[in-house]
C-alpha cells in the first residue's frame, strides 16, 4: 500500500488547469458554418455536403442566390464528411468543446442568420449552482457513457465542479440520458424519472439522445429522449468529448464557473 | 473473406458441430425461409456457409440440447425471423420484450403461417430456484454506475449465487435491419456505432466484408493503419478494464492511474484518426483522414509502456487484489469449449484461439502477436491475459509503425454492391471474435446484414462462472469478462 501511495505522490497532480479548451489540432470536433457563400464558382448549386452526410443533418436551400445551408448539430455525428467535401469553406471543423445548448433550436446552425446572437436562457434552477447529483441512464452504444466516465478521471476531474454521479434516482437532481432510448428502455427511463423528486431536469448527452443519431427511424423507435421527457440541456457529439460533457453539465447547473469560462474566452478573443 | 455457400441439411450441421470440424461463427436466417450456419475453419483460414432450407416450414428441432453453444443463437433467430426451435430447453425472447407487438419479427420476409401464435410471451419469466432460504435478487436494467443496461436475476442461498439468469435486449436498436436499408456509403457509420467501444473492430469487419463482395484488395499501408487502429482500441480498453477491476477491489490509486493512462492510449487514436474512439477511420476501400502526423506516435508508445509498468506491477503484487481474484469465477475449459467462448475470457481458460492468427484482416496474420493464454480460468487468469495482451499490443504497435509501408490509403469504391454475393469479415476485437456477414440479392441490395459480437458468445460464460460464488464477488467477476450490452443487443 505504501508503494502505491509514494507512487501517486511521485506522479503529482494530473488535473488540467485549463477548462474546456479547444480540441488539439487535427482532432475532429463538430462542424461549424462560416460566412463563405455556398455555391459552385459557376453559380450552380453544390449540395455535396448534404449528399455526404450520413444522418441527413444538412439542408441546402437551393432557391437562394447566396446558397443557404443549415446544419442540425442535434443530428450530427461529427463524422467530418461535410468538412471534407465542402469546396467553398462554408463548413469547417469546429474545435470548440463548448457546444452544449439549452434550446433545441440553438443546435441548428445556418449561414444566413449568423449575426443573431444566441438567446439568453433563464437559469434552469439556481438550486444546482454549486453542486448537482446526476443519475445516468445509458441506452446507447457505450461510447457516450465511457466519455462521461472519462470526465471523472484525474485529468478532467468532474467532481471538482460539484458534479457527482449517484446510484439512485431518489437522490438525483439531474437525469443524464445517453443513447437513442429505443423501445426496450422507454419504460425503465420513465420510471427512473418518476422516482426523482422535483426540482429535476434532464440532460440529453450525445447525438443519439438528442435525435436518435444514426439509429433514427427504425422499428425500435430510437429517436431520442425528447419524445418521452422534456430536455433542459443538449450536449451534441457522437460521442461528445469529456470537456463538452463537463461544459453541458455546468450549463445545466448555471454554475458560476461558466461565467469565468466565458469571460476567459472573451478575453482571449479580444487578444487575438 | 470469401465464403463458400453450401446447401446442407441438419444432419450435416450436426456432424460439423459434433466432430468439431469447425467453429460456429454465426447461426441465423436470411429471410425466414432457411437457416444458415457460418462455419469457420481457423486452421485453414477458411469459412463456409451451410444453408439449410426449411421447405416452407416454420419450425425445426432445436439443436441446443446437443450443442449448447446454439442456445442464444436459436433464441435470437426466433426473435428476428419467427423460426421456432422446437424443444429448446430454455426458450424465451432475447432482444424484444414487452413493448413489441406479438408476432412482430423484423427481419422476416416470408409470410408467417396463418393462425401463427407465438408459444412464448413478450413478458418473460425467470427460472425459479425453490427451497427454503433461497431468495431472488433482481438487478437492472438500469445499473448503479455509468454502464449500459441489462437485467440480472440472481437466485441466492445466503450469500451464495445458486443461479444467475441474464436478460438483455434493452438496447436493441434494430441495427441489422437498418443496415439493409441504407446506401452503401452510409453503412459503415451505422456498423461502427453498433458498439462504439469496439468502433475500430466493427468498422474493420464491415470493411472486410464489403471489400470481399466487391473483390477489391486495399493497399498494404491501409492494412497496417487498420491494424494500428484495432490495436489502439484493444490497448485503451484493456487498460480501462484492468482499471475497472482495481476500482472494484478498492485500489483507487491504480484505477485512477489506469483512467489517466487510457486517456493517453486514446490520444494515440486522436493522432492516427483524429478521433478518440477511432470513429470514421476505417472505411471500405482503405482508411480515411490518414496522413496525419505520426511522428510522435512511436515515442508516445514508449512513454506509455514505461508509465504502465509500475502501476501494473503494483496491481499484480498486491495481496488484497490477488486474493479477490484467485479461484473466483472459474470458467472450466470444457465448458468454455462447449459454449464456444471467445477472446481473452476463453484464452484465460486455456483456449488458444485468436482470430488474428487465422483469418486475414488488417495486417494479420502476418503481423499477429503470439497468442496469450492462461489455464486457471479465474478472474486472475483473465486479468493476466489482459495485462500480457497490453504488452503484446504495445509491441505490435511498435512493429506496425516501424514497418509501415508507403502508398495509397484510399481506393475508389463503387456506391453499390454486386448482385448475389456473400461478404465476410472476421476480426479479433478486444473482446474476441467479431463477425460481420453480408448477403446481397439479385439487384445488389443487402438481403441480410448479420453481426455476431464476441459478447454474444460470452454472456453465458458469466452466468456459468458465477455459480456458487459469493454475490459480493459478482461485480468483479462481471468486469473480468468485460461484456458488451449494445454489441449483443444490436
Ligand atoms: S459532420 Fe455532421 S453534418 Fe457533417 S456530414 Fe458528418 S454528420 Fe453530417
Ligand atoms: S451518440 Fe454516438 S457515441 Fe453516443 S450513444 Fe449514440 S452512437 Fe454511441
Amino acid at each position: 500500500m505504501l508503494d502505491l501511495l509514494s507512487y501517486l505522490i511521485k506522479q503529482g497532480v494530473a488535473t488540467s488547469k485549463e477548462l474546456c479548451p479547444d480540441l488539439p489540432e487535427g482532432v475532429r470536433g463538430l462542424p461549424k458554418l462560416t460566412e463563405a457563400a455556398c455555391k459552385n464558382k459557376d453559380g450552380t448549386d453544390c449540395n455535396l455536403c448534404a449528399e455526404a452526410c450520413p444522418t441527413d443533418a444538412i439542408t441546402i436551400f437551393k432557391e437562394d442566390e447566396r446558397g443557404k445551408v443549415s446544419l442540425d448539430l442535434g443530428s450530427c455525428i461529427g463524422c467530418g464528411m461535410c468538412v471534407e467535401v465542402c469546396p467553398t469553406g462554408t463548413i469547417v471543423n469546429n474545435p470548440s468543446t463548448r457546444t452544449a445548448v439549452k434550446k433545441r433550436q440553438d443546435l441548428v446552425l445556418s449561414n444566413f442568420n449568423l449575426d443573431i446572437p444566441a438567446p439568453i436562457v433563464p437559469s434552469i434552477n439556481p438550486l444546482f449552482r454549486r453542486s448537482v447529483a446526476a443519475r445516468v441512464v445509458s441506452t446507447g452504444c457505450s461510447a457516450c457513457d465511457m466519455e462521461l466516465g472519462a470526465a471523472g478521471n484525474p485529468i478532467f476531474d468532474i467532481e471538482r465542479f460539484g458534479i457527482t454521479v449517484v446510484a439512485s434516482p431518489r437522490f438525483a437532481d439531474v437525469l443524464v440520458v445517453t443513447g437513442p432510448v429505443s423501445k426496450g428502455m422507454q419504460a425503465a427511463l420513465k420510471s427512473c424519472h418518476e422516482a426523482m423528486s422535483a426540482p429535476r431536469s434532464i440532460i440529453a448527452l450525445g447525438t443519439c439522445a438528442i435525435s436518435g443519431g444514426v439509429h433514427k427511424g427504425g422499428y425500435a423507435d430510437a429517436c431520442g429522449v425528447e419524445n418521452l421527457l422534456p430536455v433542459s440541456v443538449y450536449i451534441p457529439g457522437c460521442p461528445p468529448h469529456p470537456w463538452s460533457i463537463i461544459y453541458g453539465m455546468l450549463l445545466a447547473m448555471e454554475s458560476g464557473t461558466l461565467s469565468k469560462l466565458s469571460s476567459k474566452q472573451a478575453k482571449s478573443k479580444a487578444n487575438t | 473473406m470469401q465464403v463458400e455457400r453450401i446447401p446442407s441439411t441438419f444432419a450435416d450441421l450436426n456432424v460439423v458441430l459434433k466432430e468439431r470440424l469447425g467453429r460456429l461463427g454465426h447461426f441465423t436466417s436470411i429471410d425466414g425461409s432457411q437457416l444458415i450456419a457460418l462455419i469457420l475453419y481457423p486452421h485453414e483460414g477458411k469459412a463456409s456457409l451451410l444453408e439449410i432450407p426449411l421447405e416452407g416450414a416454420n419450425s425445426y428441432h432445436s439443436l441446443t440440447p446437443h450443442h449448447a453453444q446454439l442456445h442464444w443463437f436459436e433464441r435470437a433467430t426466433y426473435d428476428m425471423f419467427g423460426i421456432l426451435p422446437e424443444g429448446h430447453p430454455r426458450f424465451k425472447h432475447i432482444y424484444m420484450h414487452d413493448p413489441y407487438e406479438e408476432n412482430f419479427f423484423p427481419l422476416r420476409r416470408v409470410h408467417l403461417p396463418e393462425n401463427f401464435q407465438s408459444p412464448i410471451k413478450r413478458h418473460f419469466s425467470f427460472l425459479e430456484v425453490k427451497g427454503e432460504g433461497v431468495y431472488e435478487l433482481p438487478v437492472g436494467p438500469i445499473h448503479a454506475g455509468i454502464i449500459e443496461p441489462g437485467h440480472f436475476r440472481f437466485s441466492c442461498y445466503g450469500e451464495t449465487i445458486v443461479n444467475l439468469e441474464i436478460q438483455l435486449g434493452y438496447v436493441h436498436r434494430g441495427v441489422e435491419k437498418r443496415l439493409t436499408e441504407v446506401a452503401l456509403p452510409r453503412m459503415h457509420f451505422i456498423a461502427e456505432a453498433v458498439a462504439s467501444d469496439t468502433a475500430a473492430a466493427n468498422a474493420l469487419a464491415h470493411a472486410e466484408a464489403i471489400e470481399s463482395m466487391l473483390e477489391i484488395a486495399v493497399s498494404e499501408r491501409s492494412k497496417y493503419l487498420r491494424s494500428m487502429a484495432l490495436e489502439i482500441e484493444r490497448l485503451a480498453m484493456h487498460i480501462i478494464d484492468v482499471g475497472g477491476i482495481a476500482t472494484d477491489i478498492g485500489l483507487l490509486g491504480i484505477s485512477s492511474t489506469m483512467g489517466r493512462l487510457r486517456g493517453k492510449a486514446l490520444g494515440l487514436g486522436d493522432m492516427l484518426a483524429g478521433s478518440r474512439f477511432l470513429r470514421g477511420f476505417i472505411v471500405p476501400g482503405g482508411v480515411r483522414a490518414a496522413g496525419r502526423s505520426l511522428s510522435n506516435f512511436k515515442s508516445q508508445i514508449t512513454i506509455l509502456r514505461h508509465e504502465l509498468k509500475e502501476p501494473l506491477n503494483m496491481f499484480l503484487d498486491n495481496q488484497m487484489a490477488l486474493e479477490r481474484m484467485r479461484e473466483i469465477g472459474v470458467l472450466k475449459n470444457s465448458l468454455c469449449r462447449e459454449f464456444g467462448m471467445v477472446g481473452p475470457a476463453a484464452r484465460a481458460s486455456g483456449e488458444a484461439y485468436d482470430t488474428r492468427q487465422h483469418f486475414p484482416h488488417g495486417a494479420y496474420p502476418a503481423m499477429a502477436p503470439p497468442v496469450v493464454t492462461a489455464k486457471d480460468g479465474d478472474i486472475l487468469a483473465r486479468e493476466m491475459v489482459r495485462i500480457k495482451e497490453i504488452w503484446s499490443t504495445l509491441d505490435t504497435l511498435d512493429r506496425l509503425i516501424d514497418n509501415l509501408p508507403e502508398g495509397q490509403t484510399q481506393m475508389e469504391v463503387p456506391d453499390k454492391l454486386p448482385a448475389n454475393k456473400i461478404g465476410l469479415g472476421v476480426v479479433e476485437a478486444f473482446r474476441g471474435e467479431l463477425v460481420h456477414l453480408v448477403l446481397s440479392g439479385p439487384k445488389g441490395e443487402v438481403l441480410r446484414y448479420a453481426i455476431k459480437h464476441p459478447s454474444f458468445n460470452n454472456w453465458t460464460a458469466l452466468a456459468i462462472a458465477i455459480r456458487n460464488n459469493l454475490i459480493a464477488d459478482f461485480p468483479l467477476c462481471n468486469k473480468s469478462f468485460s461484456l458488451s450490452y449494445s454489441g449483443n443487443d444490436l
